[in-house]
Formats: C-alpha cells, sequence, structure tokens
C-alpha cells in the first residue's frame, strides 16, 4: 500500500531558493541529533531536497548548524 | 566573465571592529581591478554570534557577510590571503544566488523564537 505523496514543505511557504544562512528555518529540517531529515519523512519535493542538503552543508561549514548536536566530550 | 558571489567570513571575536575592518579592507582591496573599482556590492555585519562548534578553541565569531563581483580567476589570491590570516577563523565563498546578504536570522532578530541557540544568556530572549 502506497501513502499518498505529502506536499512539499518549502514549495507551500513559496520560497524558491533556500537559503543557507536561515539556520531556523534548516534546523526545522534536521532531526535533533542534526541528521538532515530524509525527503521521504519530510515530503520535500526533490528540487528543494537537493537545496536543502546543500544549504545545510553551507550552514554546517559555517558553524551555523552543529555537524552533531547534543554530542559532549 | 565577472560572476557575483557570496563570501561569509568569521573572525576572532577577540579582535577590534577596527582590526577587522582593517582586514576586510585588505582582503577587498585584492579584488580591485581597473575593470572594477568597486567590486563589494554589499556588507553585512552580523557581529558576534555562538558558534555551533568549537573552532580552534573557540566559541564565538564575528561574521560578517560580503557580496562582491569579480572574475573567477581572482578568487585564487583572495583565497590564499584568507588562509593566512589567523584572525579570519572560517569563510565561505559562494557564487550568489541572488540572496541577501542581510542574515535571515539576524531580521527575525526581534521576534522571539524558542528556536534560537545564538543567544549568550545576556539579552534574556523571551
Amino acid at each position: 500500500m502506497r501513502r499518498p505523496r505529502k506536499s512539499c514543505p518549502v514549495c507551500e511557504a513559496g520560497v524558491r531558493f533556500i537559503d543557507y544562512k536561515d539556520e531556523r528555518m534548516l534546523s526545522r529540517f534536521q532531526t535533533e541529533r542534526g541528521k538532515i531529515i530524509p525527503s521521504r519523512l519530510s515530503g520535500m519535493c526533490a528540487r528543494h531536497q537537493r537545496q536543502l542538503a546543500r544549504a545545510i552543508k553551507r550552514a554546517r561549514h559555517i558553524a551555523l548548524l552543529p555537524f552533531i548536536s547534543g554530542y559532549s566530550r | 566573465m565577472k560572476r557575483e558571489y557570496e563570501l561569509v567570513y568569521i573572525f576572532d571575536s577577540a579582535l577590534e571592529e577596527a582590526q577587522i575592518n582593517e582586514r576586510l579592507d585588505r582582503f577587498h582591496a585584492l579584488l580591485k581591478t581597473p575593470d572594477t573599482p568597486e567590486p563589494i556590492t554589499e556588507t553585512n555585519h552580523w557581529g558576534k554570534r555562538t558558534l555551533a562548534y568549537e573552532i580552534r578553541g573557540k566559541e564565538v565569531g564575528y561574521y560578517v557577510v560580503v557580496h562582491f563581483e569579480a572574475e573567477p580567476t581572482m578568487l585564487g589570491e583572495l583565497e590564499r590571503a584568507l588562509k593566512l590570516d589567523e584572525g579570519v577563523i572560517r569563510y565561505l565563498i559562494v557564487v550568489n544566488e541572488g540572496l541577501s546578504a542581510a542574515g535571515v536570522s539576524a531580521a527575525h532578530d526581534s521576534g522571539p523564537s524558542p528556536r534560537r541557540r545564538d543567544d549568550d544568556d545576556e539579552g534574556g530572549d523571551e
């Protein structure tokens, strides 16, 4: 049985390009450990999922988002 | 062919404002050519923010976002200077896709948000 496709949360918000500097919006698509949530769970369309992945990786590089959150030595 | 780029600097937060501006002037002088006397189109100081993770033992960085126009061949020289400078703890150069230099989260700074992680306890966010 196949579930009907969820609609893309980013398309619905009317966003064309995902900004890697908007860490609050990006963090909605991360797990609590900081992993990128797969589109299968978030319902993101393929185009936005690609943009999201790139944006999160850029945001991690400039320390706006953690690579792993909730981890301490 | 000239392209538009976006550059994010993270400076050591121990630097004074004047030292940061001096460095910005020095880096931006590298981009100047007879063709483009004013390569910088937009500059935005986000100021001090807590880093999401420690970089070289530092927890706070001073963010500056700059938009500029340059030939792709000019970037090598700029990157070399950025890598050599100890005051720059991280940088990112990307092709600008028409986004603004203002930090999106800096723009929402007036509104309280439970998801903020960049507070340093002084403001009392909410």
